[in-house]
């Protein structure tokens, strides 16, 4: 009867992480979809999207993208686990701040297999 | 703990250079390995205080992306005694020129080698220190070495548009950037704080008034001024109470 319960339990603990991936993964497109919105009247003039990130243009960014752009600066080129990892911030939270900067035009994002790698500029040899 | 310091100021003659070849050579005598660099590329000076002329490469070049940082190092360790090696800054009107040219996609690629540094440096050359002597004000070069920089010296003179530019440059700038900071009040008169609790006293009343960390207040000496700054004033005069104090103040930068 113990052992029943415990796979019972034990379903139930698998059902509620697998809800609470999908939610995170629901969240991270939500932000990207809200980003997009934003974004839209300005996407009709791709010439004044910048290209820099530079420190006066990190100044200008509010608080929350400035340390992720700093992270990426500091890291070259790194996935939103290992911005994550810097920050102390979620995982999901990084990604999506990491996605608009690239809707922003400051950063460039590359896909490897499953993984997404983000970019300030690859140095020209 | 290996650290990368940027020693900034809002106006210029604050005493930056003084502060920073001081700070690098007392570290460099406490045994530590030690890199001083000269990133104030519109009035270097470096070269001339310590009379070093025959650099190959320039902090320039590094920057420009036509060395490497090794490439740059001076070993300055025979003439001071100790663990201290230098980068220098362009003198020359030519580069002078080019280095305030720059376009915001270039300073985005300086700020990228800047960062790079931390690792080259600290971890495969194995220096303790890099301090970096900047420009004055809210310039490209100086704001690339404050990112870059794990604390932030700032030299500031009693003058109240010091003290007040001080003040915004570091909760409008140093905070943003979450900067270790700390203060140094420098050319104070020294009836001012003649004993040590004077000089306690009114390091407390700077903190205060400014809502800023103040590591410390200096006296103006007259005999800092007289060697006329072509050496390193606390390897010439280590008993001298400004050599102490600055002592005090490297101690107190460790900790920060």
């Amino acid at each position: 009867m113990k052992s029943r319960e415990k796979t019972i339990r034990k379903n139930e603990i698998q059902l509620l992480e697998k809800i609470k991936e999908s939610l995170d993964k629901l969240n991270e497109k939500m932000e990207i979809i809200i980003d997009l919105q934003k974004q839209e009247p300005r996407s009709n003039i791709p010439e004044q999207l910048p290209d820099a990130l530079d420190v006066m243009t990190l100044l200008s960014l509010p608080d929350h993208l400035r340390k992720t752009a700093i992270t990426i600066c500091r890291l070259g080129r790194a996935t939103a686990d290992e911005v994550a990892e810097q920050t102390k911030r979620a995982r999901a939270v990084e990604s999506a701040y990491l996605n608009q900067l690239v809707l922003m035009g400051y950063l460039k994002k590359e896909r490897v297999g499953r993984k997404a790698y983000f970019y300030v500029e690859k140095e020209e040899k | 703990m290996k650290k990368i310091i940027a020693v900034h100021s809002y106006k210029g003659g604050t005493g930056k250079t003084l502060t920073s070849t001081n700070l690098a050579a007392i570290y460099a005598m406490n045994k530590h390995k030690v890199a001083l660099f000269d990133m104030d590329f519109r009035a270097p000076s470096l070269h001339a205080i310590l009379n070093v002329r025959n650099a190959k490469y320039w902090l320039n070049d590094y920057l420009n992306g036509v060395c490497d940082i090794k490439n740059v190092i001076v070993n300055h360790s025979d003439k001071v005694g100790s663990n201290l090696y230098l980068g220098l800054a362009n003198p020359s009107t030519e580069a002078i020129r080019e280095m305030s040219a720059k376009d915001r996609k270039w300073e985005m690629k300086a700020l990228g080698r800047l960062l790079s540094l931390r690792n080259t440096l600290l971890n495969d050359l194995e220096f303790d220190y890099l301090i970096m002597d900047t420009s004055p004000g809210l310039q490209y070069s100086s704001i690339n070495a404050i990112v870059s920089a794990d604390t932030v010296i700032v030299v500031t003179t009693m003058d109240i548009s010091d003290i007040e530019g001080t003040k915004r440059m570091v909760h409008e700038l140093y905070d943003l950037f979450e900067k270790k900071t700390g203060i140094i009040v420098n050319k104070v008169p020294i009836e001012k704080i003649s004993t040590l609790e004077e000089r306690e006293k009114l390091r407390k009343q700077y903190e205060e008034m400014s809502n800023l960390p103040v590591i410390d207040v200096v006296p103006c000496f007259c005999d800092v001024l007289r060697l006329g700054g072509n050496t390193i004033f606390s390897l010439e005069k280590p008993e001298h109470p400004f050599t102490k104090i600055l002592r005090e103040i490297a101690a107190k930068i460790e900790k920060l």
